[in-house]
Parts: structure tokens; C-alpha cells; sequence
């Protein structure tokens, strides 16, 4: 799946209307990529709060920035771009803070990692699993697995060339398989 | 292209599932948006001009209309002042196309209620080209079918007032002594 697979009225004919002056549709904008994008930012950064805090910011800034978006029929993957830069940002927020008020997070979250094999045992694993990846190796694993993009749109988003990407995806399945063998075994 | 593992599989097939958000977040962004300065339409129309290059036609223009189209960026900046809210800038363009295709005028009046073409592609007929207002901040637009030659041209605002591009070349041979400008499509 590309990043503009839409239906509707397009892109670019809202991105139009707004700059006509017609604000509200740009909730049209809202509506078409707020839970595609959502999950994006809440698998990168974790959790709901800070992936709202992100997803918002990346709507936002696409609005003020709006007359410099170069094809407003791709929209989706010009917002997208935004919202990697911003998980980015708050992602490294985070991690400041987390530093000083949970030191030893990874370990409290697998020894909380279930033994059972059902589904939910393997939800919380592989969200913790994930979690435990470097940014930028979760970010090209879930640009490439989880959103289905293709090397030449991941490149576009990230800035990073096609071989450092391929390079990032592999150490991440990589890590994946050995954490979640771990979690398995603890 | 990678090996395969079936825990690694399912457990990428959960990390698909849709996330819930908090219901009121539309409501949120849209709200920051209210409050927000509305964005600039004026590029817009330039994205156009982008889109006919992307498509592959050809654009030949020569110095003399490299200049006019230059000049257009600022040129009803200055002359039109006038037809401007207080504090508005008002960017202009006039993009070349290929020979045999189409030349886009933009000019930006936000306080004008008609704007037309006129020049030497349509014997100066106020009303025979007018131009669409394309934004809500007072762009206004048209595209002319023009093979390569040289153009005298100017823009009518309301009827009555004449607007060259002042840092355009002017049209000095003018022989009714009113503002105007010249472009030139293709090689002469």
C-alpha cells in the first residue's frame, strides 16, 4: 500500500479549498490521515500520548506550511515526511526524560512480558520488542513492515539512501527475532 | 528477500491493527488550526506552471521573456498597491509554457472586482480574457494560448485602471501612452 491510497475528494482539492480560505477542509485532511498516521507515531514513540502530541504537531505545521507543500495530490506523503521529523523530535524528548526518572525501563517491561503464547502475550512482546530497537532501526522497520512502503517512499520520508534503509531493516528483524525469542524464555 | 519467521510475522500482522485515538483529537487540531495563520494560497497558482514542466513540455523562453517573468514576481507588488489590504503583499507571476502552448498571468488584487488581460494576443478588448479570481486572498489567474513572438500586455483592473509589470520590460512603442509590459514566447 503507497502512502496516497485515498478515496474521496482528493488531495489535492482540499489542499485547494484550504488555501482558498476554506479552513474546515482541511479536517478532511484530518479525518483521511489521523488513524493511518496515528499508528505510525504510537508505534514509534510507544504510546498514545506523545504519538497524539507528535500526529497533532505534524497536522499543524502541514496547515502553516501548506502553500509550500510542492503536490498537494500527495499530501499524505508530505504529512508523512512531517510526522517522521516530529516522532523523531519527541521521541528524543522522551528519551531525555526517561533517563532520568526510569533507568532501567527495558528491564521492568520484559520481566512484565507474559510466558503464554496467545495473542495478547504476543502483542505486549512485540510492542516491547519493538520498543527496545534504536530509533532509526524502528523507524525504517516500521516504515517498510508495518506501513508497506517501498524503499524509494522510504527514502523520501527519512532522507537516508536505499542501502542504509535495506542496511536498518535487516538489524531490526534482526533484533526482533533474538528479543522475542528472550521474552519468550524469560 | 527476508528470512522468514513466523513469530516475528504474526507479531508485525498485530503491530498493523488500527490504534484508537482520542476522539476528541480532530477536534483538537482543528481548533489550534482556528487559531493558527491561515497559509499563503499565492504560491499556488506557480505550482501550475510546475505541472505543465513535469508533463513535459517543452518551455522556451527567451532573455527578454525571462525578464517579464521575473519581473512579475514584484511587479504588481508595487503598481498595485492600491487594489491591496493594509499590510498585504501582493506577488505576481506570468509563466512561459512551450511555443504553441500556454502563458499563465497572475496577478494578486485582493480589493479588485474585475481583472482582465488585455494586450496585443487580443487587440486590448477589456472583458475578452478576463481573469478568474482563484483564491480567497485575491489572486486572479488566466492561462493564453500564445505562439512564440513578442507580446505587449497589460492588466485591467476593474475597468478602468491600467497595471503593467513594472520591473518587466515596458512596452515603450505603446502607441496609446498606457502602462504595459512585453513578453516574449520562444525564440525570435
Amino acid at each position: 500500500m503507497g502512502i496516497g491510497d485515498v478515496k474521496g475528494e482528493s488531495d489535492g482539492a482540499l489542499v485547494v479549498r484550504v488555501l482558498d480560505g476554506d479552513t474546515d477542509a482541511f479536517a478532511g485532511l484530518v479525518a483521511r490521515y489521523r488513524d493511518r498516521l496515528g499508528r505510525y507515531a504510537v508505534r514509534m514513540l510507544g504510546n498514545t500520548a506523545d504519538a497524539e502530541e507528535a500526529l497533532q504537531d505534524a497536522f499543524v505545521r502541514a496547515y502553516r506550511s501548506l502553500a509550500r507543500c510542492s503536490d498537494p495530490e500527495r499530501f499524505g506523503a508530505w504529512l508523512f515526511g512531517i510526522l517522521v521529523n516530529r516522532c523523531r523530535t519527541v521521541g528524543g524528548q522522551r528519551a531525555k526524560r526517561q533517563r532520568l526518572v526510569s533507568p532501567d525501563e527495558p528491564a521492568l517491561a520484559r520481566a512484565s512480558v507474559p510466558h503464554s503464547e496467545d495473542r495478547e502475550a504476543l502483542r505486549e512482546a512485540i510492542e516491547w520488542a519493538v520498543a527496545q530497537l534504536s530509533p532509526s532501526n524502528r523507524e525504517a522497520f516500521l516504515l517498510k513492515h508495518v506501513e508497506e512502503l517501498s524503499y524509494d517512499e522510504m527514502t523520501e520520508l527519512t532522507g537516508a539512501s536505499v542501502s542504509a534503509l535495506k542496511m536498518r531493516v535487516a538489524r531490526a528483524r534482526e533484533e526482533l527475532r533474538r528479543l522475542l525469542t528472550e521474552a519468550e524464555s524469560v | 528477500m527476508f528470512e522468514r519467521d513466523e513469530k516475528l510475522d504474526r507479531g508485525v500482522e498485530l503491530l498493523k491493527e488500527p490504534v484508537h485515538l482520542d476522539p476528541g483529537f480532530d477536534r483538537r487540531v482543528m481548533a489550534e488550526i482556528a487559531s493558527a495563520p491561515r497559509p499563503r494560497a499565492w504560491v499556488r497558482p506557480i505550482w501550475a506552471g510546475i505541472e505543465w514542466m513535469r508533463r513535459g513540455r517543452p518551455v522556451t523562453v527567451s532573455p527578454l521573456g525571462g525578464l517579464a517573468m521575473a519581473a512579475g514576481v514584484a511587479a504588481v507588488l508595487l503598481l498595485g498597491r492600491s487594489w491591496l489590504a493594509p499590510g498585504e503583499t501582493a506577488p505576481a507571476t506570468a509563466t512561459t509554457a512551450a511555443p504553441g502552448s500556454v502563458v499563465q498571468f497572475v496577478i494578486v488584487a485582493p480589493a479588485a472586482s474585475t481583472v482582465s488581460l488585455v494586450g496585443d494576443f487580443n487587440d486590448w478588448m477589456n472583458g475578452a480574457t478576463p481573469m478568474e479570481r482563484v483564491a480567497g486572498n485575491g489572486v486572479w489567474s488566466v492561462t493564453v494560448p500564445l505562439e512564440p513572438g513578442r507580446y505587449r500586455y497589460a492588466y485591467l483592473v476593474d475597468g478602468t485602471t491600467w497595471l503593467s509589470d513594472p520591473s518587466a520590460p515596458p512596452a515603450l512603442d505603446d502607441e496609446f501612452g498606457r502602462p504595459g509590459s512585453v513578453v516574449t514566447i520562444g525564440e525570435l
